[in-house]
């Protein structure tokens, strides 16, 4: 049995508005990723709450800023690193 | 990485497609919606893109190489598969707001992690249990002890009182268990944006029942992830 750890109480906390739905989420992400990754360095508020509270979500926005990484000139590890910056509403 | 791939596309592009201003910038789009041997080439060279994706998301995740050599290699191919058919029956919503492998791998992405994780919970048993069988806080100092305990009794406590029976299941599963939502909404038959929504307003009622008994500072309340 897990207990309810600070983390899970973290998220059971969290504020998800502005609300975005998984799919809007999708149909966007392409072109979240590329705001990220290029001169930007940035996401739209709904996207970037989305992508904070939603751990699948953010995996796939992870996943593809890694496989574009080398069209911005950076390593996977790098565009992982600029795409969290912008969830976390940093420039890098 | 070009996007185009080297195919003599011009003397191939339909009337339609010529006419001044009609070309999209992307070159794909318009092999992808022909016939004959140039659409077969992009199919082809789409579904290697699709094929990277797969093999580049099978190997981010832990599940994928707990799968073994074989069945990791039919789920890229599966997903690879079913990336291509998807990127090809949704080719007239692509914009060209982002470049056209971007907007294609995330299929990939999305096929793969479903099927990894579809694969990886095959057979296993999701407990949807209640709030009451959560076990106690771990904390390190017994003023962080006593601290954390009365917000967790209060999270308990509210959510036994504002939330629905569905609402405390899909919570407790994913946001305390940490089913992946996409799991979990399959195996009760619906989707990731049903359950998020089903996520979204059971932490609305919580946040706004704790805020009322002064558990939850303003910023707190406001903001995510900052």
């Amino acid at each position: 049995m897990k207990p309810l750890h600070p983390q899970a109480i973290d998220r059971l906390l969290a504020n998800t508005e502005p609300w975005l739905s998984c799919d809007d989420c999708f149909e966007q992400i392409d072109v979240a990723v590329e705001d990220a990754l290029g001169s930007t360095a940035s996401l739209t508020e709904t996207v970037r709450v989305h992508l904070a509270a939603c751990p699948v979500c953010h995996e796939e926005a992870q996943s593809l800023a890694a496989l574009v990484a080398g069209d911005y000139g950076l390593t996977p590890l790098e565009a992982a690193s600029r795409l969290d910056a912008a969830v976390l509403g940093r420039r890098p | 990485m070009s996007d185009a791939a080297e195919l003599p596309v011009e003397e191939h592009v339909p009337q339609s497609l010529r006419a001044a201003g009609a070309l999209p910038r992307d070159d794909w789009v318009i092999r992808l919606s022909m016939t004959g041997r140039v659409r077969e080439e992009a199919v082809a060279r789409l579904h290697d893109l699709m094929l990277r994706a797969a093999r580049h998301q099978v190997g981010r995740m832990p599940e994928g190489i707990r799968l073994g050599a074989a069945r990791r290699e039919e789920v890229v191919h599966s997903a690879a598969d079913e990336a291509t058919v998807s990127v090809i029956s949704r080719l007239s919503t692509f914009e060209g707001r982002s470049r056209f492998t971007t907007w294609a791998y995330k299929f990939g992405v999305i096929h793969t992690l479903v099927e990894v994780r579809r694969a990886a919970w095959s057979g296993r048993e999701i407990p949807l249990r209640g709030i009451e069988e959560l076990s106690e806080t771990p904390t390190s100092s017994p003023e962080a002890h006593a601290e954390g305990r009365d917000l967790a009794q209060a999270v308990r406590e509210g959510m036994l009182e504002v939330l629905t029976p569905h609402q405390r299941r899909v919570a407790v599963a994913v946001l305390v268990d940490e089913i992946p939502i996409d799991v979990l909404a399959e195996r009760l038959g619906t989707t990731r944006s049903a359950l998020y929504k089903t996520l979204h307003d059971a932490r609305k009622r919580l946040r706004a029942h704790l805020s009322a008994q002064g558990y939850l500072p303003a910023a707190t309340a406001t903001e995510v992830g900052r």
